[in-house]
């Protein structure tokens, strides 16, 4: 029988919450937005350095549950270096599997497979999604000023 | 004093509680939201919507009349419920959160004599108030041009009279308090509160929602001109609630919802308005759920609310005592002995992870800001979880609780 500990809590999860990659904040960040869930109080901060289209550093920072907090730290390791085309393409695919609408697949997801049990539980989707829609915020940012935008 | 209240009998009353969540049974601690309701209740509202169901006040025909008369009776009962005496009227709103608008933007709204609220006037809130008790008095505050002040409490989350004496002035003309915080649990002095606020010359406004279930504010007793409660927090329907108070304090009230039977003489260009209670309850009001209030009300009163409001306090410190045993746990306002509510936060477990790992084992608590982010930030301790107890919960459920959690903390740690 599946358990919440099995479905969310594995402990590649637990791991990250318990020490955030890339948690911080950036000297000159060329981007950055924050996104906040006023209701459960979680508040996530992200940086980009961005050169041409390309990630080359991130950092994050603020508060969240464990789900929030494993999301966004994986996060920052699966987009560090990448494109920002191809940074959409990953929230798409990991946004697509936690609403259900797509089945979860290693090769695409890495590490953040982890999470996929989530879509099990939709009251903890917007947990799993406030650092990724902080970090959609910050690369339509215009440089360098930042954005706030409140999850919804 | 055990489980007393958890007779067989009892627990019949509610089938919504008599139910498996996730493979367990559930352990419904999430009163503070809402309560449950019992049997007498949705049979006395079906009672109602299958014999008498028919618009009140402007039928001359059976049904009409016993409809009307079915929302006057239990307008009667509710206000015998609180100690509403021969000076106060009650007036039916959707709940709590309409009641104290209909306050906030009744003061402050022009209407046709001009506000009640001016500019040089003083509104004092609590820090202690959830959202519907503090939003509508920052902008009530804006219309007016009046000037907002916040009593703020100690951080322990405690408000002392001592600290009102100095926000008070001839120019203070409005004081709102809650009977209970619904973020921490805390039950301020607010029958002192209050008095010292009505000497300055202030109308006063009690938020009674989170005490009715248990300790209900009697206000023949006390120095209050507005009580606001809503039915679903005091095993009601949901929906439907009370604003009660004096009659001359509601009499200055601009008329939120304007409309049908809320006027005595309408011409095309301007009405004027009918005596209270009718004129604050425009259009058709929720009578089923006046009648299901009223019905709360009376189950209540047979169970006997000083044995309802014993049980919930010992569940409560059962609680207390309990988590605060468990590593890396706080809960918030200890010492709150007159509470059903307890609300604590973990140093390494975020509440909404706490709540899906105790919604496993079929125990339902609330986790997060409960409208109060002004007063967690102030503490200094972020999104909450709560568990909050009502009559029929059980010190079984305590344990299950105190197990949970300390279950949830070692998975996440």
């Amino acid at each position: 029988m599946s358990t919440v500990a099995d479905d969310l809590y594995q402990d590649l999860v637990v791991e990250h919450k318990r020490a955030p990659r890339h948690f911080g904040t950036l000297a000159a960040p060329t981007h950055q937005a924050r996104g906040r869930n006023p209701q459960c109080g979680d508040d996530v901060q992200v940086q980009l350095q961005l050169e041409g289209d390309v990630v080359r550093d991130i950092r994050f920072s603020g508060q969240g549950c464990a789900i929030c907090i494993a999301s966004t730290s994986m996060m920052t390791e699966a987009v560090l270096g990448r494109e920002a085309g191809v940074v959409r393409e990953l929230q798409q695919h990991f946004r697509a599997v936690l609403t259900g609408q797509e089945q979860p697949q290693e090769a695409t997801l890495g590490k953040l497979v982890s999470l996929s049990g989530v879509s099990r539980y939709p009251s903890r989707i917007k947990c799993a999604l406030l650092g990724w829609h902080a970090l959609m915020h910050a690369l339509q940012a215009p440089e360098p000023h930042a954005s706030e935008e409140a999850a919804r | 004093m055990g489980d007393m209240l958890q007779a067989a009998t009892l627990a019949a009353d509610f089938p919504g509680l008599a139910q498996g969540v996730n493979g367990e049974p559930l352990a419904y601690l999430d009163n503070a939201a809402t309560t449950h309701m019992p049997r007498p209740v949705q049979d006395a509202m079906r009672a109602f919507e299958t014999r008498s169901r028919a618009n009140i006040h402007r039928g001359v025909h059976t049904l009409s009349q016993r409809s009307t008369e079915a929302f006057e009776q239990a307008r009667a009962t509710l206000k015998r419920f609180v100690g509403a005496g021969a000076q106060h009227e009650l007036v039916f709103t959707s709940g709590t959160t309409e009641a104290l608008n209909l306050v906030a933007h009744g003061l402050s709204d022009a209407g046709q004599d001009g506000p009640v609220l001016q500019p040089g006037d003083d509104i004092v809130v609590t820090a202690l108030e959830h959202h519907a008790n503090l939003v509508p008095w920052q902008l009530a505050a804006r219309r007016s041009g009046a000037r907002l002040l916040v009593l703020r409490p100690d951080r322990q989350g405690r408000l002392h009279i001592d600290e009102l004496a100095p926000l008070l002035s001839p120019r203070t003309r409005v004081f709102a308090v809650t009977a209970c915080a619904n973020a921490t649990g805390e039950r301020p002095p607010y029958e002192a509160l209050m008095a010292l606020a009505a000497e300055a010359g202030a109308l006063t406004v009690l938020d009674a929602a989170q005490a009715m279930a248990h300790e209900v504010p009697l206000l023949s007793q006390l120095p209050c001109d507005f009580m606001a409660f809503s039915g679903h927090k005091m095993y009601g329907p949901m929906g439907i609630g009370a604003l009660v108070g004096r009659r001359p304090a509601l009499e200055r009230l601009t008329p939120l919802r304007l409309g049908g039977d809320m006027v005595e003489w309408v011409s095309e260009t301007s009405a004027s308005f009918a005596a209270l209670p009718a004129r604050l309850e425009g259009g058709t009001p929720h009578v089923a759920g006046a009648v299901g209030m009223a019905a709360a009300a009376d189950y209540m009163d047979a169970i006997g609310l000083e044995a309802i409001d014993a049980h919930v306090r010992a569940l409560r410190a059962h609680a207390v005592a309990g988590l605060s045993a468990l590593p890396g746990l706080t809960v918030l306002s200890p010492d709150a002995g007159r509470s059903a509510i307890v609300s604590f936060v973990a140093a390494a477990a975020h509440p909404h992870d706490l709540g899906t790992l105790l919604d496993e084992r079929g125990i339902a608590v609330r986790t997060g800001n409960h409208c109060a982010q002004p007063l967690l930030e102030w503490l200094g301790v972020g999104p909450t979880t709560r568990a909050s107890f009502a009559l029929y919960n059980t010190h079984d459920e305590v344990e299950r609780l105190i197990d949970g959690v300390a279950f949830a903390l070692e998975v996440l740690k």
